[in-house]
């Protein structure tokens, strides 16, 4: 049999949504697929309409059907059009003329929605129903809303209520009631007034607002309602879950809100002990990993974040929180993403500092660096045997990161390594050694320099890391370097004279960092000799001196 | 292209009605020649003369309370609703059902329109004085009112019926699934509410008129079911949209949930509850929050209904139950299931006194307690809804006839649809006739006026006879 030409459009039509229903959940909005394939969509239907006032779908369990043709059909469960809309209810279909391309693009949004898996309270009825479309019309058989042992409920209650029928005898006594009896009620129907609506739109206004503060101050009720303890580590329970929600929105102040009234309940006099408990539960809950996910996204986020608000929250987190923190450290995308968890875990390492240093254990090089300054921040001496570690690193920024720290933390364990570093092969490492020496700051780190610089090898090094040693130095600002520096700037040799020339320019730069006076003689006497190299150093530390004094 | 044009006239025929309206509130005080009131016609010309370019028209329908821009209803906003309330009135007091208005309108058109319709409210056969008044004039045509067919009236009445006991079943499923610890479908509870709404922004009145029966089945499943239609009925005249009417009839149908933990034994028992009963009842808030969590997590409806159960006896001035020890003010939808709540409450056989009160006996012990139980302004816009004869109210009329309140009237609260169960001459009719109170005789009187209520509950009336 010959297929008409309308049937075959609407069969291509029909195949057409199918695709686009796939195509429309997979590609987000600006995607060359996804507005190719609402562009087609909306070809066919206009196509379609151009010459007919309306497409109309009569839809069965397995089958579509259109003007009686079956035009769909489909026995399975899974990826059914027609199952698809006859579970919910839907038993007609029609797109009038005049369908609007917005129209289309909504409606495919809605088939597209994968009902099953999102946990949505809305089914395709209820979203079409919402939508309000004008130019797509829906018929829907309510009566799978009623149960099966229910079905004939209407007809059970009518006869219920009509059972007592009404006694003739007393409506005639009501009738005759009515010419005596004088019980009106004096009610009168006030007019609304402008002031009324007035009123109202302010109301409606102010109920806008979210409703999960409302339920938050309720759940905290709750609890001081409960008459057993079950009750009350169910409402507890309920509070763990609004977290989780208030997480999710990005809304810390609301988190904050529940700590502070949870605190408060620590207090409650009839929830004795306990109380704290509650609150420790939901301090621990902050720092589940689910919620520092969470958390974590929105710090990625462009969400504005008062820094206030966030060190207030930090304060509510526990321990357990710093596993998960560490974990997403090492997978955010944005530099203020990672400041904030940092500052977290500079926070909450002072609470355990062996949780921190386990991160120093991460494959990623980055979040090792990241680790060592968090340690270095918390500024715990106990962090040591850990940073010692880092030294030998495989990569030069954690190597560098970790003398750093050492430096920061300084104390007799860390002298033998950073020693060992001096001697490094890489040179960014025995300058990175040198000023830790230098932050450290003692009398023996001033020695191990000292002995360094005089060192016979020192003078073959580059001029760079002789320059960074003669500064490291100068913070010893004492006579013992002052001579020393002294020595190096009259030293004058025959042979390599013009690596000694770098060592007294050296000298002389660090002896302008000195700030020490008694300098400025032999600077410029030393000022109009030697090389031009040296000439520029020995002018540069007379200024500074000078300038300074 | 023509879905433009078509949205367009959508959004305008709002814009139309409200400028109409205000067109004839400042003839009514100035003449139409009147510089406020030519100013205020060529703005409605404006609107006008757009949608009709190239020969169109455009008509303006009143059906039911409702206007229709070429058969398409139109939706108003809050800021227009006196303007709307005002038209109806004025349409329905001149038996004018519409207006077609025709390309190449004037604005002396619109003032011989004007000058008809001003003097057509002092003619005792209004639509023919304007009619005639407005003979010359060819660019506006005015329509009589329709009479809702009885047939359409009787089809209509029965998918209503259809719709209440739907979700009155459902109430009913939702509790013992809860009991037995299954899970509750709210898809299709939200189904059963969009139904709801449908009808109440259709025909308000017959599904109000369904709250009105109440003694089958337990209390508890009709009653939710009522307080969620009288919720959504009184969200509509807040101006709330079909969204947040789905949402407010689904948190009112739970909004007593917590019931479910009561004994049905208490729920259900015949005389006054113990003081141990009571405090018991007055647990329900509590469980309800805990019900609702459990059932639902912490999705918006679970969030809302929460509120909504924890809070519907709390009182507008927090008096009520339970008692809070940190708390502001009661969430809008708390306070208006508190109105409607205890308005069916108290006109439902089985709770407080157990002796259920005539409507409008409840109204007027819930006018002393606005302001202090319930919010003030939407008592008001309760009893505007209700009006002063809500549905089942007894009534005598001066015609020497006993009816009973069968449709309240938007426009006029005083003068509801009665169904006559005793004729002028004492005698008992079945199923009697429906009739109007705005009717008037030929002098303008009009027809029937009550003239006192009775209760009927004191009567043993039941409602359901006559009402379903």
């Amino acid at each position: 049999m010959e297929i008409s030409e309308e049937i075959r459009e609407a069969k291509d039509i029909l195949q057409n949504l199918i695709k686009a229903k796939k195509n429309i959940r997979m590609y987000p909005e600006n995607n060359p697929i996804y507005i190719r394939t609402l562009e087609d969509a909306y070809a066919r239907f206009t196509g379609y309409l151009d010459y007919r006032d309306e497409f109309k779908l009569q839809i069965r369990q397995h089958s579509i059907c259109h003007e009686t043709e079956e035009i769909y059909s489909n026995p399975e469960k899974e990826d059914n059009l027609a199952l698809f809309f006859f579970k919910d209810g839907l038993r007609e279909l029609t797109f009038k003329k005049g369908l609007t391309r917005d129209e289309l693009e909504e409606f495919l949004k809605i088939i597209a929605r994968e009902f099953e898996r999102e946990e949505i309270d809305d089914d395709v009825v209820t979203l079409l129903w919402e939508r309000d479309f004008q130019n797509i019309h829906y018929v829907v058989d309510e009566a799978f809303l009623v149960d099966i042992d229910e079905e004939d409920y209407e007809t059970r209650a009518e006869r219920q209520v009509k059972e007592q029928a009404t006694d003739v005898n007393e409506l005639m006594k009501a009738y005759t009631d009515g010419f005596q009896e004088d019980d009106r009620q004096e009610i009168s129907v006030v007019p609304l007034s402008d002031k009324d609506l007035q009123m109202l739109v302010r109301e409606l206004e102010k109920d806008s607002a979210g409703k999960l503060e409302k339920l938050i101050s309720i759940l905290f009720e709750l609890v001081y309602l409960s008459e057993r303890q079950a009750e009350v580590n169910e409402t507890f329970q309920f509070i763990r879950d609004a977290i989780s929600l208030c997480i999710r929105h990005g809304d810390l102040v609301l988190v904050g809100q529940i700590m502070r009234r949870a605190r408060d309940i620590m207090e409650e006099p009839s929830l004795k002990e306990s109380g704290k408990d509650y609150y420790r539960i939901l301090s621990q809950h902050l720092g589940q990993q689910e919620v520092v996910g969470h958390l974590a996204e929105i710090l990625d986020s462009t969400l504005e974040i008062d820094p206030q608000v966030y060190e207030e929250f930090i304060g509510f987190l526990d321990k357990n929180a710093i596993r998960p923190l560490i974990q997403y450290l090492g997978e955010l995308k944005t530099v203020r993403a990672r400041k904030h968890v940092i500052d977290a875990l500079i926070v909450l390492g002072k609470k355990d500092i062996e949780s921190i240093a386990k991160g120093l254990e991460d494959q990623k090089w980055y979040l090792v660096r990241n680790i060592i300054y968090i340690l270095r921040k918390i500024a715990d001496r106990r962090a040591t045997e850990y940073l010692l570690r880092t030294v030998r690193h495989s990569d030069i920024r954690v190597r560098k990161e970790g003398i750093k720290a050492l430096g920061e933390l300084g104390g007799q364990e860390v002298i033998q390594t950073l020693r060992e570093c001096l001697d490094d092969a890489d040179p960014e490492i025995r300058m990175a050694a040198a000023r830790s020496f230098g932050t450290i700051g003692t009398e023996v780190a001033k020695k191990i320099i000292l002995e360094k610089i005089s060192n016979k090898t020192f003078r073959e090094k580059d001029f760079e890391e002789k320059k960074a040693f003669y500064e490291i130095l100068a913070r010893w600002k004492d006579q013992t370097v002052f001579d020393f520096l002294m020595t190096a700037l009259r030293k004058k040799t025959f042979f390599g004279r013009a690596r000694n020339e770098e060592n007294r320019a050296c000298a002389a730069f660090a002896l302008g960092l000195l700030g020490m006076n008694d300098a400025l003689p032999e600077l410029h006497a030393v000022k109009e000799s030697g090389s031009d190299f040296l000439k520029d150093f020995v002018h540069a530390a007379i200024r500074k001196l000078e300038h300074d004094r | 292209m023509i879905d433009r044009e078509e949205k367009e006239t959508f959004r305008s025929a709002q814009d139309i009605i409200n400028q109409l309206s205000v067109i004839l509130r400042n003839a009514q005080i100035h003449n139409p020649w009147n510089i406020a009131v030519t100013t205020a016609i060529e703005k409605f010309i404006a609107l006008i003369s757009h949608l009709t370019t190239g020969g169109k028209t455009i008509t303006l329908e009143l059906i039911g309370e409702y206007f229709y821009c070429d058969d398409v209803r139109v939706r108003y906003s809050l800021e227009h609703l006196l303007n709307f309330d005002y038209l109806v009135r004025e349409f329905k007091k001149r038996e004018i059902g519409g207006i077609v208005i025709l390309d190449g309108i004037k604005l002396q058109d619109v003032q011989v329109f004007l000058k008809a319709f001003i003097a057509s409210g002092f003619s005792t056969s209004p639509y023919e004085t304007i009619y005639e008044m407005m003979s010359d004039v060819e660019k506006i045509r005015v329509d009589m009112l329709k009479k809702i067919k009885d047939g359409e009236q009787e089809d209509t009445r029965k998918i209503i019926k259809k719709v209440y006991y739907n979700a009155v079943s459902f109430s009913r499923g939702v509790m013992k699934k809860i009991k037995a610890g299954e899970k509750v479908s709210i898809r299709k509870a939200k189904r059963i509410v969009e139904q709801m709404v449908d009808h109440l922004l259709e025909e308000e009145n017959l599904l109000i008129g369904m709250t009105a029966i109440k003694d089958y089945d337990e209390y508890t499943y009709h009653h939710s079911v009522n307080v969620s239609i009288l919720s959504v009925a009184l969200g509509q005249r807040l101006g709330l949209n079909k969204k947040m009417l789905t949402e407010l009839g689904l948190v009112a149908l739970f909004h007593d949930i917590g019931k479910i933990d009561i004994p049905s034994e208490i729920l259900n028992k015949a005389s006054s509850f113990t003081e141990d009963e009571w405090k018991l009842m007055k647990r329900h808030p509590v469980w309800g929050v805990r019900a609702l969590l459990k059932l639902k997590g912490f999705d918006q409806t679970a969030i809302r209904s929460s509120i909504v159960a924890f809070e519907h006896h709390m009182s507008f001035d927090l008096t009520g139950y339970p008692r809070v020890r940190r708390y502001s003010e009661l969430d809008l939808y708390s306070r208006i299931v508190s109105v409607v709540d205890q308005y069916d409450a108290m006109t439902s056989a089985r709770v407080y006194s157990r002796i259920p009160l005539a409507p409008d006996k409840a109204l007027s012990i819930m006018m002393e307690r606005a302001g202090k139980q319930l919010d003030p302004l939407l008592f008001k816009f309760f009893t505007n809804m209700v009006g002063i004869f809500p549905i089942g109210a007894l009534v005598m009329l001066d015609t020497r006839e006993l009816g009973l309140v069968y449709e309240s009237d938007l426009v006029f609260p005083d003068r509801p649809r009665i169904m006559i169960i005793v004729d002028h001459k004492g005698e008992r009719l079945t199923k009697g006739p429906v009739v109007s109170l705005t009717e008037k005789d030929e002098s303008g009187n009009y027809y029937r006026s009550v003239v006192r209520t009775l209760d009927p509950n004191k009567y043993k009336i039941n409602l359901a006879e006559y009402l379903i």
